[in-house]
């Protein structure tokens, strides 16, 4: 299945980047608590979905994917991330990211730093 | 499982395609119809991959994972469950060909291939294929379209990628016993989807 097209403030700011596999470096590093290791988690478990939209994955470069959802609170979305979640159309997120290995800790980090990443491009978009 | 590389494309899901392409061209698709190929192509993988989509959130997510009434399974007869949706992208791309043997109109075709396929008929045969299923691998999110001569006859080819949405997709792929490559994770690209529309008429 093609992917969604990138976000064009992504583009825009990183037009030499093709992949972001291919270079994670498109993904800003953020300040704060943790998401340094959120960044790495996030990039090795989750951006592969979440970086494209796959299977209807929230993108958190597109700020209208993620302002009700980031209105529901890190504990909801932690709910989400570690124990899996329907969608209201049944998209699946696979619990952990389809990672079983991945502790509690590295998928709040990793939520940590989509979330931070969402808040990043919508006050870009301002 | 059978699978038929060279596809054919129903008039019925064309015609679908055709009339999307042009409503959107704002073109009346009664009178002098036009579309290029790649727009061609684009509508029609537009076409099944929601389809597949739909059967996966719907029928596939609702039934095994939501509601835990039935199960999915490659063996699905044997299991009494549900086809694996890249099973039934399989299965619908079959009966199109069977379908379209007579109707000679229809003449392009489309095909799911995959770099490491668990079944080798499944793997690119012409030197497009390869370059696109590699090159799908390589830039995510993004489509690769070019022009190749089979047979003496040129056809615009274009190649969509086909990722791993779900646990069962990963892991049945890494843990097959015919599977040549064992460590897809979730999100990566695990093969793709051929158009194959000629050019010459």
């Amino acid at each position: 299945m093609p992917a969604a097209p990138r976000p064009a403030i992504l583009l825009c700011a990183l037009a030499a980047s093709v992949t972001a596999a291919a270079d994670p470096g498109v993904y800003p590093q953020l300040r704060g608590a943790g998401l340094g290791e959120g960044r790495s988690v996030w990039i090795a478990n989750c951006e592969g979905c979440h970086g494209y939209g796959v299977a209807g994955a929230p993108v958190p470069m597109k700020p209208a994917d993620w302002r009700e959802r980031l209105a529901k609170g890190k504990s909801v979305l932690y709910a989400h991330a570690i124990n899996g979640f329907f969608g209201p159309d049944d998209t699946l997120m696979p619990e952990r990211g389809g990672n079983p290995e991945l502790s509690d800790a590295q998928v709040r980090a990793a939520v940590d730093y989509m979330t931070a990443l969402a808040v990043y491009y919508i006050q870009q978009e301002r | 499982m059978k699978h038929s590389r060279k596809t054919v494309l129903a008039l019925g899901v064309a015609a679908s395609a055709i009339a999307l392409t042009t409503a959107i061209a704002g073109t009346d698709a009664g009178s002098t119809p036009s579309i290029t190929p790649k727009a061609m192509a684009d509508a029609l993988h537009l076409v099944m991959d929601s389809d597949r989509t739909i059967y996966t959130r719907k029928i596939v997510n609702r039934l095994v994972k939501k509601d835990k009434v039935i199960k999915a399974s490659e063996h699905f007869e044997d299991d009494k469950a549900l086809v694996l949706p890249a099973q039934m992208f399989r299965f619908g791309s079959e009966l199109v060909a069977k379908r379209a043997e007579d109707m000679p109109d229809v003449n392009f075709s489309y095909s799911l291939q995959s770099l490491w396929p668990v079944n080798k008929q499944n793997a690119p045969k012409t030197e497009a294929e390869k370059a696109g299923l590699k090159y799908v691998a390589d830039n995510k999110g993004q489509n690769y379209y070019t022009e190749e001569t089979l047979g003496g006859k040129k056809y615009f080819t274009a190649v969509y990628a086909d990722t791993g949405v779900a646990p069962v997709c990963v892991s049945c792929h890494n843990e097959h016993k015919d599977s040549p490559r064992r460590d897809f994770k979730l999100g990566d690209v695990m093969g793709g989807v051929v158009i194959r529309i000629p050019l010459d008429g």
